[in-house]
């Protein structure tokens, strides 16, 4: 690897958070403003974009403002595990961005402004993390994160929102603590923090206890993030955001920080050789075990769509970490490959949801008996990306899940294979009814649900307050966990309830909208059918895809080994 | 030699004195006065400051009477900075102060005197001096906290005034230990002649413990802190602003000068306890700072509460007593002086537009005040230690001396002390985003809510000038610039903190 002095670097950092200074200075002409959010996320995909085919021939390029405390300088480096992040982030910024105008002018928004605003620093701060050449800047950004996306959060200021915001400061400050005091450790062990592809070299000299506590609490910061059990329950309430943060946020740039920042941590500080003979990988593989295979057991039973989406990418997120914590050249690729393959696919699937909210205001599955009709290119994407999810092949997560469990195998971890295996099963499990009760059901004859429906069901659906006293402008973004008054389903059961005689009626089925995009605006089905097209595409040609190239470089550089 | 280390106390007396006179012939000449004079000290700041830090400190005896029996003005690289803290933020105050008020001719004349001790206590080398300065700023601080209107600022002054007196004279009974046990009063030659009595002899030990419990409650380290959130609260937002980010940041200087350049780390490895008293009065005033500071409902008081938390991290580090952790405490005394002064001062900047002094009353400001709530907000989270804010490299310091010294507890302390601080912080933040503004309370509502919490302010109810929105401003973007500026000055802290350390 050679290091290039460059720019680009700080520049794809500072467009958004130039971005962020128009975006409040026009705030009294919308379409202004939202011209400058996609101009930043264009040019921050164009500078990002522009540094690949460098990074590919071997090349990192380096912005240095010298030292920030004594022994760690401020810079940052576009070498390829961060480019691979911040490639992923900026290309998914772009489409967020449409899909955004769409849906926050679809449902009329306050403050939109502040939302684009933060949605604009969030960026900032994922690049920044993405580039960041050491744990002291990584940090920098991590922290500054947490900041910018807490009025994401926050947004709807209602009580519910408010709660969920508390949450995630509390949740990700203490996992920021965390970090702090794990590098503080690693620092004062090393005299460095500056990430070295296989580890820093000083690190394997030192007491194994303060390494393997150093570790423990680097794992267990980032794992804030990366919603590891039993950490990750700031995740399904932060859901009370707009989708598109949840879509975009807590699918892909916050919650990959956190396994960004594990990435680094097994890769560049330690090196997987010194992970395992200090013997904490195994350990970590088993929390990430346990967390995939407990989150898709808890989503089987959310009836609220973006909930169990939730859970799911709480599973989903342990997929990548138990491939890093496994160790060997074949799980890191698919650990690795997860990252972007996840974020297509669940991002789809948020859109989903979402676009499902702003046109219906459904937002509980059983609710969307025979949605398929009304929604059809959403509701088909949705079953694109679930199966993907669930690891079928030909979309994008059958290829990282097969890497992973042909790593886990190699590895001898014959457990965690079985975990991956049952956890494919749970995935086909809670995304079929959907897809499901989408297509193949109407709202007067749909089958009953057991597993939702039962007494035990409803412990994660009753702690909420109704829909029932919100005005119009406390929007709940899909998210409120009440079963009244959103679809027609709880029309015909209030119906059915108040006169007993008449029994079904017709039109309490969906309208028919065609193929033709008449279901929504092309704001939110572009970048729907983009996210799809995308996990098919990462399925189907992984290796003319970018990204699998970027991770093998990755690995190799590391382990030299290449895959 | 020059005599611009006398003449920087001695300047802002004379000023003081002139602005007195002056009120004799014309009323509210008192702010000009001031402003050139504080123009002028920045000014002869910044050249000694610029001299300060060398590889040697920079000595001037007063009179010609040689040390160590005359009495010898010193000033290294951690005086300079006080030096230059003083006159900077006092220059800054007076920009808010202007249109805020109090603006009678005594009350700048007060100020002027307060800044003269916090100087003479920062380039003292005499012990008995630093006592004297240390009257100065006391009496001046009391002055000044009970010049607000109404009974609240008097009864605060007083109870700082007793609390305050009591602290000195226990100051001073150390000292009068120190020169029983070797009959000289220069820090130079004390430390020495203390070496020589011996680390361990009752005499020295009696002292070390008289003057740091002294300077414990001029700092308000927990439990000696009392006095502080009622002056803190009960003076007008200008006096609340200069005092909280300077005489509290001034007495932590003395006890780093008592402690090193006087006691030396030496005595503090002979002596153990008086260690683990330092960190156990650290832990507990950061922990305990923050709790109260969470269940304060009033603002003003709650900033003052932080304030018991912020100097618990300052006591931390000096018990930790490597190269490191002082690095970060001096950062930390100029962060947290610039930030805890900005959040006072864009408090007051709140109050006086809107008439909001409690937590409560925050809600919804973030619309209204959209400038006044984002300043608080910035330094608010850079008290938090949010990098890359001067809070956060304070803080990192520190931390990072205490795990070098391996003094486990008081790390997790100190590292925790981020999500203390979030406790108080977020809870306004919240209230300024996230709640509707409270319901437009009419006239008598305001008037009703102003005579319960009692403040009193010269300037209320005139609208905020340009210099209030500059001064606040300028602290909120000095919070997160000086972060980018403290490796530099870390550097130039180097050869000063090892002058300390040996």
């Amino acid at each position: 690897m050679t290091d290039v002095t460059s720019l680009r670097p700080i520049a794809a950092v500072l467009v958004s958070a130039i971005a962020v200074i128009l975006i409040l200075a026009s705030h009294r002409r919308p379409n202004l403003r939202e011209s400058w959010t996609i101009l930043a996320a264009v040019t921050k995909l164009g500078l990002v974009g522009s540094m690949v085919p460098g990074v590919l021939a071997g090349r990192v390029y380096v912005t240095d403002f010298g030292a920030f405390v004594p022994g760690v300088r401020f810079a940052l480096r576009a070498d390829a595990l961060g480019v691979l992040f911040a490639l992923l982030a900026s290309l998914l910024w772009l489409v967020t961005s449409f899909y955004s105008i769409g849906y926050m002018r679809g449902l009329d928004e306050h403050a939109q402004t502040r939302y684009f605003a933060a949605f604009a620093a969030s960026l900032s701060s994922t690049i920044g993390i993405a580039f960041a050449s050491n744990l002291i800047v990584l940090y920098v950004f991590y922290e500054l994160l947490t900041v910018a996306t807490y009025p994401l959060v926050a947004h709807d200021g209602t009580d519910e929102a408010r709660a969920a915001g508390r949450k995630y400061l509390a949740y990700t400050f203490g996992g920021g603590v965390a970090v702090l005091a794990g590098t503080v450790l690693v620092f004062w062990l090393t005299g460095t923090t500056a990430f070295t592809p296989g580890g820093i070299a000083a690190l394997a000299t030192t007491d194994p206890v303060f390494g393997r506590a150093a570790f423990a609490l680097l794992a267990a910061g980032f794992g804030v993030k990366a919603a590891l059990m039993p950490l990750h329950s700031w995740l399904p309430d932060a859901m009370v955001a707009p989708t598109p943060v949840s879509g975009l946020l807590h699918a892909v740039a916050v919650v990959k920080s956190g396994v960004f920042g594990v990435a680094r941590v097994v890769l560049d500080v330690y090196g997987p050789g010194l992970v395992g003979d200090l013997g904490v990988g195994l350990p970590l593989a088993a929390v990430a075990a346990f967390t995939l295979v407990a989150a898709s057991i808890i989503a089987l039973r959310q009836d609220n769509l973006k909930r169990r989406l939730a859970f799911s990418t709480v599973s989903q997120l342990s997929y990548i970490v138990l491939g890093l914590a496994v160790l060997t050249p074949v799980s890191l690729v698919g650990g690795l490959l997860h990252i972007p393959a996840h974020a297509f696919m669940k991002l789809t699937l948020f859109f989903c949801a979402g676009a499902i909210h702003v046109e219906t205001h459904t937002d509980d599955i059983s609710n969307m008996a025979g949605i398929g009709r009304r929604m059809p290119l959403t509701m088909s994407a949705f079953g694109v990306a679930s199966l993907g999810m669930a690891g079928i092949p030909l979309v994008a997560g059958f290829v990282s899940k097969y890497f992973l469990l042909i790593g886990t195998v190699s590895a001898g971890h014959v457990v965690f294979t079985g975990a991956l295996l049952v956890s494919g099963i749970l995935n086909i499990a809670y995304f079929w009814p959907v897809v499901y009760t989408a297509f193949f059901e109407s709202p007067e004859n749909g089958d009953p649900k057991p597993l939702v429906e039962n007494a035990l069901g409803g412990r994660y659906a009753v702690d909420a307050v109704t829909d029932g006293g919100h005005g119009a402008e406390n929007d709940d973004h899909g998210y409120a966990p009440d079963h009244e008054g959103q679809g027609p389903q709880d029309r015909h059961e209030a119906q059915a309830h108040i006169r007993h005689e008449h029994g079904p009626d017709d039109s309490l089925a969906w309208e028919h909208r065609g193929w033709g995009g008449g279901e929504s605006t092309w704001f939110m089905l572009g970048p729907i059918l983009f996210a799809a097209a995308g996990s098919v595409v990462l399925g189907i040609v992984p290796d003319s895809a970018v990204f699998l190239r970027i991770v093998r470089l990755i690995v190799s550089s590391v382990t030299g080994v290449s895959v | 030699m020059s005599d611009l280390p006398a003449l920087l106390v001695v300047f802002p007396i004379f000023a003081s004195i002139v602005v007195l006179l002056a009120g004799l012939a014309r009323s509210r000449t008192g702010w000009p006065i001031a402003a050139l004079a504080s123009v002028v000290q920045v000014g002869m700041a910044l050249v000694l400051g610029s001299r300060g830090f060398g590889d040697e400190p920079v000595r001037y005896v007063v009179g010609g009477f040689t040390a160590p029996y005359g009495i010898e003005l010193v000033v290294d690289g951690l005086s300079a900075t006080m030096v230059v803290l003083v006159a900077v933020v006092s220059l800054g105050v007076l920009g808010y102060a202007r249109t805020a008020g109090p603006r009678s001719n005594p009350f700048y004349a007060t100020y002027l005197l307060l800044v003269a001790g916090l100087t003479g206590m920062s380039v003292t080398g005499d012990v008995f001096n630093m006592y004297v300065f240390l009257e100065i700023t006391g009496l001046a601080a009391y002055a000044l906290v009970a010049s607000g209107k109404g009974g609240r600022s008097a009864l605060a002054a007083l109870k700082y005034l007793l609390v305050g007196t009591f602290g000195a004279s226990l100051f001073l009974l150390g000292i009068g230990y120190a020169y029983v046990a070797t009959g000289t009063l220069n820090m130079n030659d004390l430390s020495a002649q203390l070496a020589a009595v011996g680390y361990t002899s009752p005499l020295v030990r009696v002292a070390f413990g008289l003057l740091v419990v002294g300077l414990f409650v001029k700092i308000a380290v927990f439990p000696l802190h009392t006095w502080q959130p009622a002056a803190y609260a009960g003076a007008p937002d200008t006096v609340s602003g200069l005092i909280s980010a300077l005489v509290s940041t001034v007495s932590a200087y003395a006890l780093i000068r008592i402690v090193f350049s006087v006691f030396t780390v030496d005595f503090l490895a002979a002596n153990p306890f008086a260690r683990n008293v330092l960190m156990a009065g650290a832990a507990v005033s950061i922990v305990v700072g923050s709790l109260l500071a969470v269940s304060q409902s009033e603002i003003k008081r709650l900033l003052a509460y932080s304030s018991v938390s912020q100097f618990g991290l300052i006591i931390g580090a000096v018990a930790v007593a490597n190269g490191t952790a002082l690095t970060g405490a001096a950062i930390h005394l100029v962060g947290h002086a610039i930030m805890k002064g900005g959040l006072f001062l864009t408090a007051g900047l709140v109050a006086s537009t809107t008439g909001a002094r409690t937590v409560d009353e925050f809600e919804g400001l973030g619309e209204y005040l959209p400038v006044g709530a984002g300043s608080f907000c910035v330094l608010a989270l850079a008290m938090v230690g949010v990098p890359p804010t001067i809070g956060f490299v304070g803080k990192w310091y520190i931390a990072l001396g205490a795990v070098e010294a391996q003094a486990w507890p008081l790390a997790v302390v100190i590292l925790s002390s981020t999500l203390l601080t979030l406790a108080y912080f977020a809870r306004l933040i919240e209230r300024m985003y996230f709640r509707e503004p409270v319901a437009t309370s009419s006239s008598v509502e305001t008037a009703e809510s102003k005579v319960a919490i009692d403040v009193a302010t010269d300037g209320t109810g005139t609208p905020p000038s340009m210099g209030m929105w500059a001064t606040v401003v300028a602290a909120a973007v000095l919070a997160v610039v000086l972060g980018a500026a403290a490796f530099e000055y870390g550097q130039l802290l180097e050869p000063t903190i090892e002058h300390l350390l040996t």
